[in-house]
This record gives structure tokens, sequence and C-alpha cells, in this order.
């Protein structure tokens, strides 16, 4: 009661706007940026109906702006200073993780005195840790998988079986004997777009920069492997060029090409193909030819951020670790509503996880996912990941035609260094 | 002969100038045309109308609350073009026609953070409006308009063309200062207002960043806002999005025409 009645004195006094201050006094508001309201928003407000079922004195209110505007904001407000104007909690891709906990430190709550990190699939932890502090709620995975069209593969002479426990040799290989008997591409590819790279890379455990957070390029063995696979895929002829985005979805959602090598979260659009229904398959990604090479990653994935000045940073915390950390039904339903994975081991025990996929011919699809999960190898994502990733898309296109990995390896690196400045 | 030559060199202005009224208008008509087709067949390029129409404009109502944020975008829009007209003629007129030591010296000041990038400000700028109390409202996105100085600029080249003549028989006839600004000079001025009126209005219907970063709530956002956001998800609903960008346009493209022609004569008085 007193408490109670201290923060809404609080409320009163710092409040703005007295309108502001009378809702205070009534409820406490837990506000959020974040982006897309089909996917972020939604699964934040059914977290948010969750949690007021139980805490009726909570009203969780969710902002959505574009994920470039949450930034510009968050950075903003950060830097000036301002921090009554900033929202409790806060949206950040794991890419920009690091930088965001290692610019602004003292800016984001830890949680670690509450929440058991041990639940979630250990890169997502990793990702948003600094001297043992981890520093988010981690969300939504971009568990990787390898999306192949079952009826394309069979013309060709390929069972779902030959699709096990593939090396990037073997994928070309068959890439091949599909071009030849169906004349499809194997794989849509952006010449522009690193992420092919990201995905590779993290498979064996690497990434732009060492477990230090130091730039880690030219004697990278993962980033080396992954260009030269890249390369041999184009070379290979068994790609088909996409010119962004857009362009690169229809590459498989009009039929176009046999497999798709993406995070999970592409599912939602497969899936929304309905004349494709039984013609997909689902394995694991193709393994690089190095040292610690596995066939899990991940690609893009975000992370909640509870804001460490905020007056609701109590309520917020507990907010994310009992719906994010706790609730396993939760998870079921923004898997089928939104087709969202969660970084939540247990949420594999759930219904939704265990449902046969009657699009993908009734694999449980969501159960190998959920094994992928656990495997992806940890890496830290460094500062400067999205400054790294356009000095690799700048050497993509001369890789194509057959340019020297080393040489490019060279170019990325003192691209990087000049950007990273 | 000389008549073919005169044909041909018409037939290749029209055919140019087509070319590129086809390139400039191109866009609208794909933004139209995406607006009452699916999303899945904007991505797939379908150039032809589509039978979506009323399935973007409900998902599209049902994602924000269309006239709360069509408001707040008319509101914010015309508040700050009303009052940088008024600061900013007064300005204009003021620098124009009354003569003192250090004119010239402040007017170039002014002018000079025409140099500054946006950027540079938006820190400190966003600093000021928190200490004011102001962050999170429609007026920490108009306050900071009203001083424009390119529009003060404009007001003086175009009061130059204002007789002074005209001022002279109003003070010989004994009307005040603020009289002969009020009964003469803005009705003379009229084109020179409706230019300034375009110029301003669209800038400030479509201001993106500074609204961004200073409100904060759904319930304050602008068009501009919405339809950012909408087009950044991982999966936009394109034909939504294309119908709030229609949204968005309109009433950019009615103020240009309504005052079409003050503008040009606004725009060639200014030049005189």
């Amino acid at each position: 009661m007193n408490k109670t009645f201290k923060t809404s004195l609080a409320a009163l006094v710092f409040s703005t706007s007295s309108m502001m201050a009378m809702a205070a006094a009534q409820a406490k508001d837990i506000t959020i940026w974040c982006w897309d309201p089909n996917f972020n928003v939604a699964i934040m407000k059914e977290a948010g109906a969750i949690y007021s079922k139980t805490h009726p004195d909570i009203n969780i209110k969710v902002v959505d702006f574009a994920k470039a505007d949450v930034e510009a904001k968050l950075q903003t407000t950060l830097a000036s200073g301002v921090t009554t104007s900033l929202p409790d909690i806060v949206l950040i891709e794991d890419y920009g993780a690091q930088k965001y906990i290692q610019s602004f430190p003292g800016a984001f709550a830890s949680m670690n005195d509450v929440v058991d990190y041990s639940k979630f699939a250990p890169y997502k932890v990793k990702l948003a840790t600094v001297d043992g502090k981890t520093y988010s709620m981690p969300f939504d995975s971009g568990v990787t998988g390898l999306y192949y069209r079952k009826d394309y593969l069979e013309q060709a002479g390929f069972k779902p079986e030959d699709m096990q426990n593939l090396t990037w040799d073997k994928y070309i290989e068959i890439g091949k004997k599909v071009a030849e008997k169906t004349g499809h591409k194997m794989m849509g590819l952006d010449p522009n777009d690193a992420g092919l790279i990201r995905i590779m890379m993290q498979s064996a455990g690497g990434w732009y920069f060492n477990d230090k957070g130091e730039l880690n390029i030219t004697g990278n063995e993962a980033l080396k492997a992954a260009l030269t696979t890249e390369g041999k895929l184009i070379a290979s002829g068994i790609t088909k060029p996409a010119a962004g985005w857009s362009n690169w979805v229809s590459t498989f959602t009009s039929g176009d090409v046999a497999t798709v090598i993406t995070g999970v979260w592409i599912t939602g659009t497969i899936k929304a193909t309905k004349d494709q229904e039984n013609k997909w398959g689902v394995a694991a990604i193709p393994k690089l030819d190095v040292k610690g090479a596995t066939d899990a990653s991940n690609l893009g994935g975000s992370s909640w951020y509870v804001i460490a000045s905020s007056p609701e940073k109590k309520e917020a915390i507990d907010f994310l670790n009992s719906v994010y950390a706790k609730d396993v039904d939760f998870y079921q339903k923004i898997l089928v509503d939104q087709g969202a994975v969660g970084s939540l081991m247990e949420a594999r025990k759930g219904a939704a996880y265990e449902t046969a996929d009657k699009f993908f011919g009734g694999e449980k699809i969501w159960q190998k996912f959920a094994d992928w999960l656990s495997k992806v190898p940890s890496v830290n994502y460094g500062v400067f990941t999205n400054e790294v990733d356009s000095a690799v898309a700048a050497q993509l296109p001369a890789l194509g035609k057959g340019g020297d990995v080393d040489a490019a390896l060279k170019a990325i690196e003192a691209q990087a260094k000049s950007s990273m400045q | 002969m000389d008549r073919l030559t005169r044909t041909l060199s018409s037939v290749f202005t029209y055919a140019f100038l087509g070319i590129m009224a086809f390139l400039s208008i191109f866009p609208f008509i794909w933004m139209i045309l995406g607006a009452t087709n699916t999303s899945i067949d904007i991505v797939k390029g379908k150039v032809g109308i589509g039978s979506a129409l009323m399935d973007n404009i409900r998902a599209f109502a049902a994602a924000v609350d269309v006239p709360l944020i069509f408001w707040n975008s008319i509101k914010i829009a015309l508040l700050s073009t009303a009052l940088t007209l008024i600061v900013a003629s007064l300005a204009g007129y003021g620098f124009e026609v009354f003569r003192s030591k250090y004119r010239e010296r402040v007017y170039s000041a002014i002018l000079l953070t025409l140099m500054v990038p946006f950027a540079a400000l938006m820190i400190p700028l966003f600093i000021m409006m928190g200490k004011l109390g102001l962050i999170d409202t429609h007026w920490a996105v108009i306050l900071p308009t009203l001083g424009s100085a390119f529009v003060i600029f404009y007001f003086r080249q175009s009061t130059k063309a204002f007789p002074s003549e005209l001022r002279d028989a109003a003070r010989v006839d004994g009307l005040k200062e603020w009289q002969i600004f009020l009964l003469i000079y803005v009705p003379v001025m009229r084109s020179t207002y409706a230019a300034a009126f375009i110029i301003v209005f669209m800038a400030s219907w479509n201001n993106y960043l500074w609204p961004l970063i200073v409100l904060q709530s759904n319930e304050m956002k602008t068009i501009t806002l919405v339809v950012s956001s909408m087009a950044s998800a991982y999966y936009p609903d394109f034909g939504a999005v294309m119908v709030s960008a229609i949204l968005a346009t309109l009433p950019t493209l009615v103020v240009f025409f309504v005052m079409q022609r003050q503008f040009v004569q606004g725009m060639i008085g200014s030049i005189k």
C-alpha cells in the first residue's frame, strides 16, 4: 500500500501532463517499443493480455515503429540523456545487441537475478551477455533449416533421405542434377546480401569477431569456407539471382527454385502458398568442410531489453520473466498465430510443437527446429556486425565471378577497419 | 521540308516528354493499382487492377485508428503552416522594408542556419523539448518549424516586388505600420502566401524524422510514421501499405492542385 502510494506520488510529480499522472495513479503502464504490427506487436499484446489476467494493475502499452525508427529513437534518446521519455521495454535485433549494451553502459537492466537463463538456447543468451551479465529476455529465434521441394527432387531421382546430413559439395551435386532433370534452379540468391554467408559462418561457430569481440577476418576459417562455398554455388550455375528481398521471396513462392536455406521465420511465407501444400520437406542445412562445422545456424532474431532507469523496471522484468521465461502455452500460441519460434527450450514440449504439420506432409517440423535451436553455435556478434556485413556484401559480386577468396578477405578487412573507426 | 523538320522535332519533343511523364507518374499508378491487389500479387509484380481493394482498406483500418492519425497530421500541418507563414512573412517584410545598422548581419545569421544539418540539431533540440516537457506532444513537432530561414528568405525576396509607392501612399493616407502590413501587404502578396503555403504544408505533411523522434505513443503518430511502421514489417501487407500511401499522398496533391495557379504566380513574383 505504502509503496503504491509512493510510486503514484512520484508519477504525479514527474509526469509532464496531468492526464498522464492520473492514469499512472490508477494503474502502472509498461510501455514497449517494437516493430512489425503483425509479428512483434501482436505477440507482445498477447503477452500483455496473459500477464494482465494475474496483474490487473499493470497496463501493457505497445507502441510500434519501423525497426530503423526504433533504433533512431533509442539512440537519440539515450544520447540526449532525457530518460523520462524512454519506454520500459524495447526490442533490439540480436546483431545490434552488443553495440547497444556496450555503447550505452548502464542503460539496460541486467536480469540475471531474476531470469533462469539456462532454460534458453545458449547462443541467444550469450549474444546479450557482457562481462558475465545478461541484459536481454531472449525472444524470437532465426534458427535455420533447409526447405526443399520434394516433388522437384523426386523428379531428379532424390528421396527425402538423400537430403539428410548434407555437405555443401553434396548439395551442389544434387543441385546440378535437379537443374538438369527439372530445369529448376536449386536456390534463389541475392548477390548483394551476405545472409547466406552469415548462416554458413555461424554454423561452424565463426563470426566476423572472435570471442573477445575483436575483428576476425583474414584468419577466419569459417568465413573463408563460407565465402569459398558461396563462390562455388554461384559458379556451379545452380543459383537463381534475386534482386532484393521481395524478389528473393518470389523465387520460391512462385515455385521457381527447389530449396530455400534461411531462418525458421520463413515458414509462414512458405505455408502461405497454398498450392504448394505437401510439396515441401525440411532438413538440416548442409555442413561446411571445416573444423567445428555443424548443421545448425541462425539468421536474424531479436530480444527484449528493459531500460534500467525506468521507474517500472521491476514490474517490466517480472512481466517478461513470467511470460517469456515460463509460459509454455504462450509459446504454443505465438507459434500457431504468428509462426514465431521462441528461444525457451521447454516450449517444444507443448502441443503446437508436437503437432505434425499437414502442409509439410505430416512432418513434425517444429521438433526438428527445436533440436537445431539447441545446437546453434554461440558466437560473439560484436559491436560492428552491420558494418562488416556491408563490407562482405561488397565483395560478393566479385566472388561470384570467380574472384580470389584471400583477396576478398583482405578487401573485407580493409573496408571493415575503415568503417569501424 | 521545313514543315517535316518541325513535325519531326515536335514528335521527338512529345515522345521525350511522354516518356518523362510516364516515369514520374508510374509510381503513382503503381501505388493505386497496388491498393487493389493482394500483397502476394504485388510482390509477384502484377500490373493490373485486382479485387482486393476493400480487403486492403479493411486491413489498414483494422491496423490503425485512421481518422485519429489523419487528424494528427492535418492538425500539425495546418498549425505549423499558419504559424510559419505569420512569423516568416512578418520577418521577411521587416527585413526588406525597415532599415537598421544590423539588418544585414542578422539576416545573414538567419540564413547561416540553413547550413546546419538537422541531424546535428536533433539531440540538443530533443533535450530542449524534454526540459520544456513537450516530448510526445504535437507542439514539439510544430514549434521547431516556425522560424524557417528558407521561408523568411522567400518572403524577403518576394517583398522586393512589393511597390514602395503603395506603402508611401498608405502612409500619406494615415495608416499605421501594422495596418499597412495587414490591409495592404497581405492582400497584395496573396500569391506569395499561397506558394509559401504549399511549400510549408508539404514539408510539414511529409516531415518524418523529427516527429518520429519526439512522438512516443500510438495516439500521437502522424500518417508518415504509420506508413513507415507498416512497410517495415518482416512480411508487410503491401496492399494495406499502398492504401496508407494513397492516404498520405492525397492531401499534398489536393493542396497543390487547388493552389497551383497561385503557386506559379508566386514563384514568378519572387524571381522578378
